[in-house]
């Protein structure tokens, strides 16, 4: 090696180039892995090779563990939204919006990402650990030898169960919202009554705004699913990599839920 | 029932963990493979089991079930002992079409007892010592009549009666079931009971191979160095040896 180019190795200009395209790297694999396991899965899902058990299971697991926490966050934004909102909006004569503006937010956005955010933290973040676990204590390896497929044994399940549940999840909490939104609303004006905020609310909310938010759900459900289950099973290292493959999922989980929430918004609102 | 590996040939980033190695394990014999930490041996396994892909040569195996035994036993430690012996049973839809569920339940049933076990199917793999997982793990290779049986170090961290018991149940499902077996152990007690053949590997190569009678009587440094344990010799200990 050159002597200028011993020294061009030292330099940070190279340091950086260097560490760039090793995280474009692992972007592109991470990328490349998640879709190969999405295409698995399918291949799987059409030819219906799953246990309808496991499924089940998952997807107890996927709606009650996690109901709890998703109804919470998803009331408390909507008090939130109503509190700022609701006092305005009756300043400027608005009150027949309240329930209006409540609801489509709702309906639109909150109540599905907000559910997305409360399950990627206490779902996904689960299946990421259970399975980088399993994979770092031998345990895929050992499916792998029974001629197991991991993926039709862990990835499948998981993904029917967010894709089936996600909807639910997101009613419940959507009601819970708009219902809260509505107590809120009366109790920062009394010129707001419970009808007329009820009767704001179907106003402007059609039933393509629910179809659409129930189809955004169940995507929600398969990605975060998918993307959770797919890094925990690219853990290595031990207890340090089951660490990594968790965040790493729950990073990637997130960025995942808000492209899709972008291409429903640029589809089907823009 | 043979395993026929020819110019095998392993990289893990640019470093040849095996390079060019041929043997042959014959039917119905158990040969132990051994060699210092990061020679390569867990890496035959894996190998010959599938798990990982060769960077060349090729590897032979006849038609058969290949089963095998992790060093830290790997049991899916959310299914019960039952579950995890039953598992490719139920999973696998040759054996779903093959075995009612009363039958399936005979057969883990006489492989607790094979491996001294009888019992157990209710409780889950926390509840067991590392002694009973490694001989659940051995119950769960068994049970689907592999001609083929591959073990990781199967008595590393075990005490010496433990590890005794484990040699025996070796000793006994090679006798018994007659499968073909590949043996990766550190332990001169485990080799010297168990195996028909030894291959020593270093540095991706092979070095000694022969009878573990072999292995103590010849006059070969790197078995010397092995045997005897000591630091000087052939074999340069580097960090990845630990």
């Amino acid at each position: 090696m050159s002597k200028f180019n011993i020294i061009f190795r030292e330099t940070a200009t190279y340091r950086f180039y260097k560490l760039f395209i090793k995280q474009m790297r692992e972007f592109l694999e991470t990328v490349g892995n998640i879709a190969l396991r999405l295409l698995e899965s399918l291949k799987y899902i059409f030819t219906l090779q799953f246990k309808l058990s496991e499924v089940i299971e998952q997807s107890k697991r996927f709606a009650i563990d996690s109901l709890p926490i998703t109804l919470t966050i998803v009331a408390m934004t909507a008090v939130i939204v109503s509190i700022q909102v609701a006092p305005e909006l009756v300043k400027q004569g608005g009150k027949d919006y309240i329930g209006l503006l409540v609801a489509l937010t709702m309906v639109r956005e909150i109540g599905t990402i907000m559910s997305g955010f409360a399950i990627i933290s206490m779902i996904g973040s689960a299946f990421a650990s259970e399975i980088a676990t399993m994979k770092v204590t031998d345990q895929i390896d050992a499916l792998r030898v029974l001629q197991v497929s991991p993926i039709k044994y862990l990835f499948v399940p998981r993904i029917l169960a967010g894709t089936i549940m996600m909807p639910f999840i997101v009613v419940i909490a959507s009601v819970v919202g708009i219902i809260f939104g509505g107590l809120t609303a009366q109790m920062t004006s009394h010129e707001v009554s419970g009808l007329c905020y009820y009767t704001s609310v179907w106003h402007g909310l059609y039933v393509r705004d629910i179809n659409i938010a129930l189809f955004k759900a169940s995507c929600f459900g398969g990605a975060i699913a998918l993307v959770s289950s797919s890094c925990g099973y690219e853990a290595k290292n031990g207890a340090k990599g089951v660490g990594l493959a968790t965040t790493k999922a729950v990073v990637w989980s997130f960025v995942t839920i808000v492209i899709i929430d972008y291409c429903f918004a640029l589809f089907f609102y823009f | 029932m043979t395993i026929k590996i020819n110019n095998l040939t392993k990289l893990y980033d640019d470093r040849k963990v095996l390079d060019d190695i041929s043997f042959e394990v014959k039917d119905g014999e158990v040969l132990a493979v051994i060699g210092f930490s990061g020679s390569g041996k867990s890496t035959i396994l894996k190998l010959i089991s599938g798990l990982i892909e060769a960077d060349g040569g090729e590897i032979k195996v006849d038609d058969g079930d290949i089963a095998m035994v992790f060093q830290y036993s790997a049991l899916f430690d959310s299914l019960n002992v039952f579950d995890n012996i039953s598992f490719a049973l139920h999973e696998r839809k040759e054996f779903r079409k093959k075995y009612t569920p009363e039958q399936i339940k005979f057969m883990v049933a006489k492989c607790l007892e094979i491996v001294g076990l009888p019992g157990i199917e209710e409780k889950f793999p926390h509840e067991l010592s590392g002694g009973m997982q490694k001989r659940v793990s051995l119950a769960r290779a068994i049970i689907t009549n592999p001609k083929y049986i591959l073990y990781d170090e199967p008595t590393a961290g075990l005490d010496p009666i433990a590890s005794t018991v484990i040699e025996n149940y070796i000793l006994r499902l090679s006798q018994d079931i007659h499968a073909t077996s590949v043996l990766v152990t550190h332990q001169m007690s485990t080799i010297k009971r168990c195996a028909n053949r030894v291959i020593m590997l270093y540095n991706g190569k092979i070095v000694f191979e022969g009878t573990p009678d072999d292995l103590i009587k010849q006059d070969n440094p790197y078995t010397r160095q092995f045997v005897t344990g000591a630091i000087d010799g052939p074999m340069k200990i580097t960090a990845s040896s630990f």
